[in-house]
């Protein structure tokens, strides 16, 4: 909506007309539509256009329709300036001044003069999109690169334990390569650059398949974002740097995946490969590597009271990694319960399943590491879900805790919003039955160059109908001190991005110059919990913003009022205020409801992601089963059925399950809780709650892949042929 | 009537040019409580005659009869009951299982068979005390010596109470002395507990212990020997000198 002087306006910036005629300095309600608009509602020149205002709805004369001018994303609308801050409530204000320069002047010596004669307050250029979404994509990205660094690490994994694998089966080609003189370094550089060679061709795969389905993606979004936003989007477009940094991961995370199981080939002696294979037991003790991982885990826990993100962050590797090293220690003990609980169902076959996963702790460790680092993903990101889901639903309880509500159907962040005059507010207060109301109002700030969003409340009636959630300063007295004086709440993101506490004076720009304010606490609402926002009082807001249109009204009914009266007299007001949406808070509830149980959708992708896993899973097993050929045979020739033999295995897979199942448990509990740690220091501020969805669905998800785990395996030692495998070295 | 009765019994591994006749067209007849050495050349088939007769493998025709039943009509599960009940199995590497001990090996025909773990570990036991490893109850695979190992694997044999021991090379991986103790014990099994035992060997001196051995050769029988009682007090020399010579000339 642009307000415009007729006389100046084309001068400065000729607006081409499709038809009609321009605005003339006797009109008073005409508008200029775009045809882009036109084309959609059926309108044109001699229509008439309701529109709404902070007092109500108005109408308008459609006098022209504009050409429509590229890049902007939104319909443009103009009509004459008078026009437009009446409609804002904004009387005399304005907020931007075209000017176009001499044609001999130099552009920056006049660019510096005009910011010299203007102070501070004010900015020259084009409009910079909003920075307080910055805050909400640091969040996002924040979660997004500590699920990516997981992601890695699960791949790590599945190498490695394939990698493993690969050397297993080869040990008598490697034996032999030895018995003919290759030598060690020989041996060690032909297993890396194997390893090189599937690092680069997955690398490159995964960069196509990457690109693949951004692609797919950006098509399918395409009309989406057309429909929403009236931009064309081409095809994905990366930096040079993620292609490299790809790369780098994609290669280095293989080499190094493959570097334990090159080395373990490398010590391969000849005469092991070629005498047969007696499966020995693991001998290595568990406790050194167990002591280790202890003291990983100490520090891990440690990092998350430092206070930073990215300490924290990385307290988590510490934490996986320390877990894996007491893996081996913990797969005993582990093993014999659960093992206990498996010989009920398993009566003949797991008391073997148990002693091989016993038998070899140290590769047991590590499947059920695979199991375990899936399954934290999904115990974490459920961890997240409750959490966020729980601490909103306790927000809006709190700070939108009236019974009804008139809200904009979607708020425009960093103003934008059309609000509602004092009329609407006086209509409700004189509505029979309501007892209390109170409003938000919102305006824009700037504090060193970052634009922040300024809500103002009333400090007497948002207390009594709402109020904020506090996690600094005093609840009791702030609202009252806010009356007097220039104080200010900052929400936790705000407080976070500019290290700020209680007592700091912030320095804030004013239509009129700047103006000092104090911190008074750190507190937050629910609308705005993702947006750096101060909230300061709403007649401080009108003095220094000029802004006086209510934005959010809050309505709490009397006691024993006529509720069904109450809100059909309410209803009544909204066809007035279009851009406002009517709801009673149950309402809304369901409302939000709605929203957030999208979340829920998130737990596929999880499933997903916990897929790897189960290949991991499969693959031990695999290994497994090969290494334990003759032992099979044996088992066979003294009179095991092939269903027994299967049943062995799946046992052996539950087990690891198992394992695996509560490692992640245990570890997911621990990455929600530092997720929920960090958003908490970036400010948004959440009571941690455990996710009882997350967990049940880890627990059926990890005992599911030990069932489908144990498949092909299992298919793979029945068929065994006796004989041969009582003949396999 | 035979405890082992073997009719026109044939093995053929592979297909056309690269077939090998492992077994061709072999009668033999085991009476219950014989003790039977089956000797010859490497790839005479005498590993792929036990293999068959404990059920571990198929004919290519011909069939097996244990106790009177022909095995070649028996489904796999059915197999693999035979050899939980009615066969014990004695292999060259002994084949234990790494993650069991001693009792939990011996006992395991009788776990799979669904017998309760405490009668099975109690029998398992006892016939671990009569081979000779009552001190060796709870010691894993790798902490027994190979003639120990082998005794577990001969208590594990014992365990379902079978009629019939079949060991393949039982002492092809021991020491001399250990193997003459393995020998004295097969022995044993079918002198004093009266189990009828088929055992596969290269040894001459293992062989002296049996009453009867059966020579093959390119999948046929090509001489048979019945020997005098050795005495259980231990090798005989001249039965022994009497298997080496007709050894040489069966091959």
């Amino acid at each position: 909506m642009r307000g415009v002087d007729p006389e100046l306006a084309d001068k400065i910036d000729h607006i081409a007309l499709a038809n009609g005629r321009f605005l003339q300095t006797a009109d008073t309600n005409a508008i200029l539509i775009s045809n882009n608009l036109a084309q959609q509602t059926g309108l044109g020149v001699g229509d008439s256009l309701d529109l709404p205002a902070a007092s109500g709805l108005v109408t308008f004369a459609i006098v022209g329709v504009t050409t429509g001018r590229p890049p902007q994303s939104s319909e443009e609308l103009f009509m004459p300036l008078a026009a437009a801050q009446a409609l804002y409530n904004l009387p005399g204000q304005i907020n931007t001044i075209e000017a176009r320069f001499a044609a001999d002047s130099d552009g920056e010596t006049v660019r510096q003069a005009v910011l010299d004669k203007l102070g501070s307050g004010f900015k020259l250029g084009g409009a910079t999109a909003g920075s307080e979404f910055a805050s909400a994509l640091e969040a996002a990205n924040y979660i997004y690169n500590m699920f990516g660094i997981i992601a890695i690490i699960l791949g790590g994994f599945i190498i490695f334990i394939t990698f493993r694998t690969i050397v297993v089966e080869r040990r008598r080609d490697i034996g032999m390569l030895r018995a003919i003189g290759a030598s060690r370094k020989t041996i060690l550089g032909m297993l890396l650059t194997e390893s090189l060679v599937l690092g680069v061709m997955g690398t490159g795969l995964g960069i196509l398949a990457g690109y693949a389905m951004a692609a797919g993606l950006l098509i399918g979004m395409r009309g989406l974002i057309e429909d929403l936003m009236r931009t064309n989007i081409g095809g994905p477009s990366f930096a040079p740097w993620v292609f490299a940094l790809s790369i780098g991961m994609g290669i280095g995370i293989t080499l190094l995946a493959g570097l334990a199981p090159a080395l373990a080939a490398m010590r391969v002696s000849p005469l092991e490969a070629l005498r047969p294979s007696l499966a020995e037991v693991e001998r290595r003790s568990a406790s050194r590597s167990a002591i280790v991982g202890v003291v990983l885990i100490v520090i891990a826990f440690i990092t998350l009271v430092t206070g930073s993100v990215s300490i924290a962050s990385f307290g988590i590797l510490l934490f996986l990694t320390g877990l894996v090293l007491i893996g081996p220690a913990l797969v005993y003990p582990i093993a014999r319960i659960f093992g206990r609980l498996l010989s009920l169902i398993f009566a003949r076959e797991g008391q073997i399943a148990q002693g091989n996963l016993t038998r070899q702790p140290g590769r047991a460790a590590i499947t059920a590491s695979a199991i375990t680092i899936g399954l934290s993903l999904l115990v974490a990101l459920g961890g997240l879900l409750t959490t966020l889901v729980g601490g909103m639903g306790g927000w809006i309880d709190k700070t939108l805790g009236s019974d009804y509500l008139f809200m904009p159907q979607s708020l425009i962040l960093g103003g934008g919003n059309i609000g509602a005059g004092p009329q609407l507010l006086a209509e409700i207060d004189a509505i029979p039955g309501v007892e209390t109301t109170t409003t938000l109002r919102q305006a824009t700030t700037r504090i060193d160059g970052a634009d922040v969003q300024l809500v103002g409340i009333d400090p007497v009636t948002y207390p009594q109908v709402a109020g904020l959630i506090f996690s600094a300063g005093d609840e009791e007295t702030v609202y009252e001190e806010m009356e007097n004086g220039r104080l200010i709440i900052v929400n936790g993101i705000f407080a976070a991005q500019n290290r700020l506490a209680v007592g700091d004076t912030l320095t804030l720009q004013t239509p009129d110059g700047t103006q000092d304010y104090k911190v008074a606490a750190v507190a937050g609402d629910f609308l705005n919990f993702k947006l750096a926002t101060g909230y300061i009082s709403q007649a401080n807001l009108a003095q220094d913003f000029h802004e006086t249109t209510d934005l959010l009204i809050m309505v709490d009914q009397a006691a024993g009022a006529d509720e069904t009266a109450v809100q059909a007299s309410l209803q009544a007001l909204a066809p007035d205020y279009p851009a406002f949406t009517f709801y009673s808070l149950t309402e809304w509830q369901v409302e939000m409801e709605k929203t957030m149980s999208a979340l829920n959708g998130m737990y596929v992708l999880l499933i997903i992601l916990a897929i790897p896993s189960l290949i991991a899973l499969i693959n031990t097993l695999a290994i497994n089963v090969l290494e334990r050929t003759r032992e099979i045979g044996t088992l066979r020739a003294v009179g095991a059925t092939r269903r027994q033999v299967k049943r062995m295995i799946t046992a052996e897979s539950l087990l690891l399950a198992a394992t695996g199942t509560l490692f992640g448990l245990l570890s997911g509990l621990w990455l929600s809780y530092i997720l929920v740690g960090a958003m908490n220091l970036i400010g948004l501020v959440f009571p941690f709650s455990f996710s009882y969805a997350g967990a049940i669905v880890a627990i059926v998800v990890g005992l599911g892949f030990g069932i489908l785990g144990a498949l092909i395996p299992a298919r793979q030692a029945t068929k065994l042929d006796i004989v041969q495998a009582l003949a396999y070295e | 009537m035979s405890i082992v009765k073997t009719e026109q019994l044939t093995k053929v591994y592979g297909k056309g040019a690269t077939a090998v006749t492992a077994l061709n067209q072999l009668n033999l007849n085991i009476q219950p409580g014989e003790f039977v050495a089956v000797m010859g050349p490497s790839g005479c088939g005498k590993s792929t005659l036990l293999h068959l007769v404990g059920g571990l493998d198929q004919p290519t025709s011909g069939r097996v009869l244990l106790d009177g039943q022909d095995m070649s009509n028996l489904s796999d599960d059915a197999r693999a009951e035979l050899r939980r009940r009615s066969v014990g199995l004695v292999f060259q590497f002994f084949n234990l299982i790494p993650v069991l001990d001693a009792v939990e090996n011996a006992a395991l025909p009788l776990v799979l068979d669904g017998v309760r773990q405490s009668e099975a570990q109690q029998k398992a036991k006892d016939w671990l005390t009569r081979v000779g490893l009552s001190d060796r109850f709870s010691h894993r695979p790798d902490q027994l010596s190979g003639g120990q190992q082998q005794r577990v694997a001969l208590a594990r044999a014992l365990v379902a109470e079978p009629a019939l021991i079949l060991a393949d090379e039982p002492t092809g991986n021991l020491d001399s002395r250990s193997a003459d103790e393995i020998a004295l014990l097969l022995r044993q099994i079918s002198s004093e507990w009266n189990r009828t035992v088929l055992m596969v060997t290269h040894d001459p001196r293992i062989a002296a212990h049996a009453s009867r051995i059966v020579f093959l050769k390119d999948g046929t029988i090509v001489d048979e020997t019945r020997l005098s009682d050795g005495g259980v007090s231990g090798r005989n020399n001249g039965q022994e000198q009497l298997v080496r010579a007709k050894l040489e000339v069966a091959s």
